[in-house]
């Protein structure tokens, strides 16, 4: 045994009190785990149990269709087409894994994997949700995908709705678009039970009427196994509810003419910015709104990829924006209405009283002229808006002063957003003493205030506040807010909403006023300053702008935009016994006001004009092709500082 | 009561016992409980396998069988293997534990950085699991050595250079848990074999002493974290707390008679990430509740009191140092990882012997067991 034992043991007598302790503290850890076992499982059981279900039992969302959109006419302009859409859950994806897993789909979807990794890194949710990596993916794509489901854990292909606008880049601008939601946006919206892979209205009318469009999302009660799959559907507390229709006031033919039109005046000109816009003077609803140029729409519902977007973004014509609204630019000579209806108004000037025109009008050694460098001698309001002449204005506006030609201004409208239901309006510029002060730390120049009168220097508006200015002028003083929608719908097509006309405010003036001023509007076209109107065989009363912006070229000249603001009488055709139309245009029943904006537009004549020419053309079908190519030809027809 | 008096001659005594007389000294007690909790491991590995495949060939469950046959083959030849050749094999034993945790730190693969497991033809296998088991042979062998001067500080000294490389190398893994394990192997057997208590004492005092230095210097981030996750289960950026509350939702679901086998909802299971390791216990107290969990616990202890029973009795120290070893080993597994899965202890990489899956844990085991069922056989027993 030697070898095997070295020595004597301890006596084994010695030792039990050791293994009394030793078993002791073996019987307190048993001890201590049943006594902790007996209060998780008997005492507190039924807490846990229940902590366990809702973990078993979750509610899911059911999403409802979004909301469709009609123009006025009924034609449908956005309705959801089923597309395949790949979501991927992180939970089903062995990490070890992933990298294999999305390169395979790299090749298959054509999207970089880092992409997809970004996408996946993005989901601030935790790794049971499915999240969405790529959308609207070819049919035969999807069908290999879901063939190859086990060699693509975690990967799912879905049917999920997609928006299609069958008219695109027409009415783009007016619909907008919708789009995956944002990390940012979920934090947001999750409350108001927005999904991690949901999609919302992100410009447009899909934007500002998310809430209608949306619908009520149904809930689904829904059982899982342990690896979170679904069992079954316990209960369904809530009913998925589609969305609302909205009834856009815009009318699609008038939205194709004003389109049609523009876009012949602006490509003839070589120019990449103008605006057109229609609307209904005695409601403020918008028929007719494009902005140039524009965007395919359906890009973006279809998943617009990271390339086209950057390409969109960086297009330094800047076409995703809505340059009727989302943009502010000197009014010219457009808001000689303003100068005329305050100086009126005010009692500055009379429909017998006349003011001297000359070549200049002179504040010390500052000299601002006239457009045509000579003027007309005396003018009443009539023939003085109808020259447009400056020197008339710059004395109208003297006489209001700053302030008071402020108040008219702000009456009209300008200064403020419409309120239109659009996103992303700008306000606009009237300046006054105490804007000025606040801005630039001091008051209004006399010579501030002439530019002033006549839509130059700090003015600025955007080409819907113009022509809203307008339709008040025609319809005898209601400045409304101007509308895109006119009616909201539920999806069986009852009405839920009818948006009545909105007036912001009746201008506070004798409607005589008015009256003069639509009349002066009808002498800028009897007067042949407008020369290219005659012609037209419709009662156009309006205004033109050329209103000049940013830097001098070489012979000291600057560009300048182009106006036209305009309206036609309920019955635009010529009357026999009103061979002047300054009968029709007396009236108040107009229902036609339209706005031309060009910008940037050196061509011979006011482009602006002709383009509301041709509209009116193609719009009351006058047989005869009255387009004048010549005035539109490139040029810098005007060399004098003021507006015509 | 000299050892060698007692010892009859060992090549006459396996001719002269009759099967019987080997049947009459086995501990057929140690055997039952022992293959009981193994089947409690192999019912949860049966409901760990996922649905539908759940006797598939290379699942959880077909597995969790093969290791049993093998841990039944292990146990068998421990058994059969006189206990006493392992004396002479000590120092080889030694140095092949040491050389299995360098192989581990060498070639080893875990999670997140850790080198914890060796890949054997296709199989993962975790060394220190058999370290353990190694450690605990050559430190009985170290304390029987001792003879008389077992009760000298030279003991508690010589004990710890014994186990102190083991624990390091087991530590760089890192792996904080297994290390205390040995810590705990280390303190049990010294305490059982009469160590002196006033210098176990002074170095308990010196351990406590250094915890904060080991906080600060030895524990990793993800170690600090799970520790204070365990203090602040809510407040937690690594998630280790939802794994702690996981649990006890899952346990305290389970209420008295539990859910019923394959019934937990943490199965497979998204909420509780590794149930299938070092949260199976978890899922055996949910699935068959506060019934199921006591008699885990009461096999727990009689297998234990039966360790004890075969240490007291061999008249040999080397086979009371092992005992003593052996039931260190399984009382402080089942203290940690319960404690986890029950959140009175934070989360740590134990695991609870027959009930958590994997090779090494009861592959060791089941050799640990055999080796004291060798003593058992090889004892003429002393009066109790």
């Amino acid at each position: 045994m030697s070898g095997v034992v070295l020595g004597d043991p301890a006596p084994r007598g010695r030792l039990l009190p050791r293994f009394i302790v030793f078993s002791l503290i073996a019987v307190l850890v048993v001890g201590a785990l049943g006594t902790r076992l007996f209060y998780l499982q008997v005492a507190q059981g039924g807490y846990y149990a229940a902590l366990a279900d809702d973990q078993r039992f979750v509610d899911v969302a059911v999403s409802s269709a979004r909301g469709l959109m009609v123009d006025r006419a009924g034609r449908v302009l956005v309705t959801n087409v089923p597309t395949y859409v790949v979501k991927i859950r992180q939970a089903d994806l062995p990490f070890s894994r992933r990298e294999e897993v999305l390169q395979r789909l790299s090749t298959l979807l054509d999207i970089p994997v880092a992409e997809m990794n970004e996408t996946l890194d993005r989901n601030p949710g935790s790794r049971f949700e499915y999240i969405r990596v790529a959308s609207d993916i070819p049919v035969d794509v999807a069908h290999v995908l879901t063939e190859d489901h086990l060699s693509l854990p975690g990967v799912q292909v879905g049917v999920e709705p997609r928006r299609e606008y069958p008219y695109g880049a027409l009415v783009s601008h007016i619909l907008g678009f919708t789009g995956a939601i944002d990390p940012d946006d979920f934090v947001r919206l999750e409350e108001k039970g927005y999904l991690q892979d949901d999609s919302l209205g992100k410009a447009g009318v899909e934007a500002v009427y998310e809430t209608e469009l949306r619908g009520t999302y149904g809930v689904e009660q829904v059982e899982r196994d342990a690896s979170g799959r679904r069992l079954r559907v316990v209960a369904k507390p809530q009913e998925e509810l589609a969305g609302n229709t909205l009834e856009l006031s815009i009318d699609v033919d008038l939205q194709k003419e004003a389109e049609k039109a523009l876009r012949w005046g602006i490509e003839l000109a070589g120019l990449k910015r103008g605006v057109f816009i229609v609307m209904n003077p005695q409601t403020g609803e918008v028929l007719a709104m494009v902005s140039l140029p524009n965007y395919d729409n359906n890009l973006f519902a279809r998943g617009i990829s990271g390339e086209d977007f950057d390409k969109l973004l960086k297009d330094p014509s800047r076409p995703l924006l809505n340059f009727a609204i989302n943009e502010q630019y000197p009014p010219g000579s457009t808001y000689k209405l303003v100068t005329g209806t305050g100086g009126l108004a005010d009692g500055k000037i009379t429909t017998d009283s006349t003011l001297r025109t000359k070549g200049y009008l002179s504040i010390g050694r500052y000299r601002y002229y006239e457009w045509n460098r000579r003027g007309w001698g005396p003018l009443n309001i009539y023939d003085g808006f109808g020259h447009s002449s400056d020197t008339y204005f710059f004395q109208v506006a003297g006489r209001l002063g700053i302030d008071r030609l402020a108040y008219w201004a702000k009456q009209y409208g300008f200064g403020a957003r419409t309120g239109i239901d659009l996103p992303g309006e700008a306000r606009g510029i009237v300046p006054t003493n105490a804007w000025k002060q606040d801005v630039f730390g001091e008051r209004i120049y006399p010579g501030e205030t002439y530019q002033a009168g006549i839509g130059q220097g700090y003015d600025s508006a955007t080409p819907l506040q113009v022509l809203n200015a307008y339709a008040a002028l025609a319809n005898g003083g209601k400045v409304f807010q101007p509308q895109v929608v006119r009616r909201i719908l539920s999806a069986d097509g009852t009405v839920v909403r009818d948006f009545e006309p909105k007036l912001i405010r009746q201008l506070d003036v004798d409607p005589e006023v008015l009256r003069t001023m639509r009349v002066a509007a009808r002498r800028v076209v009897t007067i042949r300053h407008t020369y290219n109107l005659v012609d037209l065989p419709l009662v156009v009363a309006g205004k033109s702008g050329t209103a000049e912006f940013g830097n001098r070229d070489s012979k000291g000249r600057l560009p300048y935009h182009s106006w036209f603001a305009a309206f036609v009488p309920k019955d635009p055709r010529m009357q026999p016994g009103d061979p002047s139309g300054y009968r029709a245009v007396s009236g108040t029943d107009s229902e036609l006001a339209v706005l031309a904006f060009a910008y940037d537009s050196r061509t011979k004549g006011n482009m602006a004009t002709e383009i509301v020419k041709y509209f009116l053309q193609i719009h009351y079908k006058v047989k005869k092709d009255l387009r004048n190519f010549d005035l539109l030809k490139r040029a810098n027809f005007y060399n004098s500082q003021g507006g015509n | 009561m000299g050892a060698i008096r007692l010892q009859p001659p060992r090549a006459a005594a396996w001719t002269a016992r009759t099967a019987t007389a080997v049947w009459n000294v086995f501990d057929i007690q140690l055997v039952i409980y022992a293959l009981a909790l193994a089947t409690f491991g192999l019912l949860i590995a049966y409901s760990n396998s996922p649905d539908g495949a759940r006797l598939a060939a290379g699942g959880t469950f077909s597995r969790a069988l093969m290791w049993l046959a093998l841990a039944v083959v292990a146990f068998t030849l421990a058994t059969a293997f006189d206990y006493r050749w392992l004396r002479t094999f000590s120092w080889p034993v030694y140095l092949l534990n040491l050389a299995l945790l360098v192989v581990t730190l060498a070639l080893g693969s875990g999670v997140g950085g850790t080198s914890r497991w060796v890949t054997i033809f296709g199989v993962q296998f975790q060394f220190s699991e058999i370290a353990k088991i190694l450690t605990i042979i050559v430190l009985a062998n170290f304390i029987a050595s001792r003879g008389q001067r077992v009760g000298h500080l030279s003991t508690i000294l010589g004990a710890g250079f014994v186990a102190l490389p083991p624990l390091a190398l087991v530590l760089s893994q890192p792996d904080l848990g297994t290390s205390l394990v040995f810590g705990a192997v280390l303190a049990g057997v010294l305490f059982m074999s009469g160590a002196s208590l006033k210098w176990m004492a002074i170095f308990a005092a010196a351990a406590v002493a250094a915890v904060p230095v080991i906080w600060t210097e030895l524990l990793h981030n993800y170690q600090r974290q799970r520790i204070l996750a365990f203090l602040d289960p809510t407040n937690d950026p690594t998630n280790s707390g939802f794994q702690v509350i996981q649990s006890q939702i899952a346990v305290g679901s389970g209420g008295v008679f539990g859910l019923g086998l394959t019934h937990g909802t943490t199965g497979t299971s998204d909420y509780l990430p590794v149930s299938t390791t070092d949260f199976a216990g978890a899922v055996l107290l949910q699935e068959l509740g506060f019934v199921g969990g006591l008699v885990v616990l009461l096999l727990f202890t009689a297998l234990l009191w039966r360790v004890m029973l075969v240490g007291w009795r061999s008249a040999d120290p080397f086979g009371l140092a092992f005992a003593a070893g052996i039931a260190s080993l399984l009382l402080f597994q089942l203290l940690v990882n319960l404690g986890m899965i029950l959140g009175l202890m934070p989360v740590t990489g134990i695991p609870l012997p027959f009930i958590t899956h994997g090779g090494a844990s009861i592959i060791s085991v089941a050799i640990g067991l055999g080796i004291l069922q060798s003593i058992n056989l090889r004892q003429a027993r002393p009066k109790w």
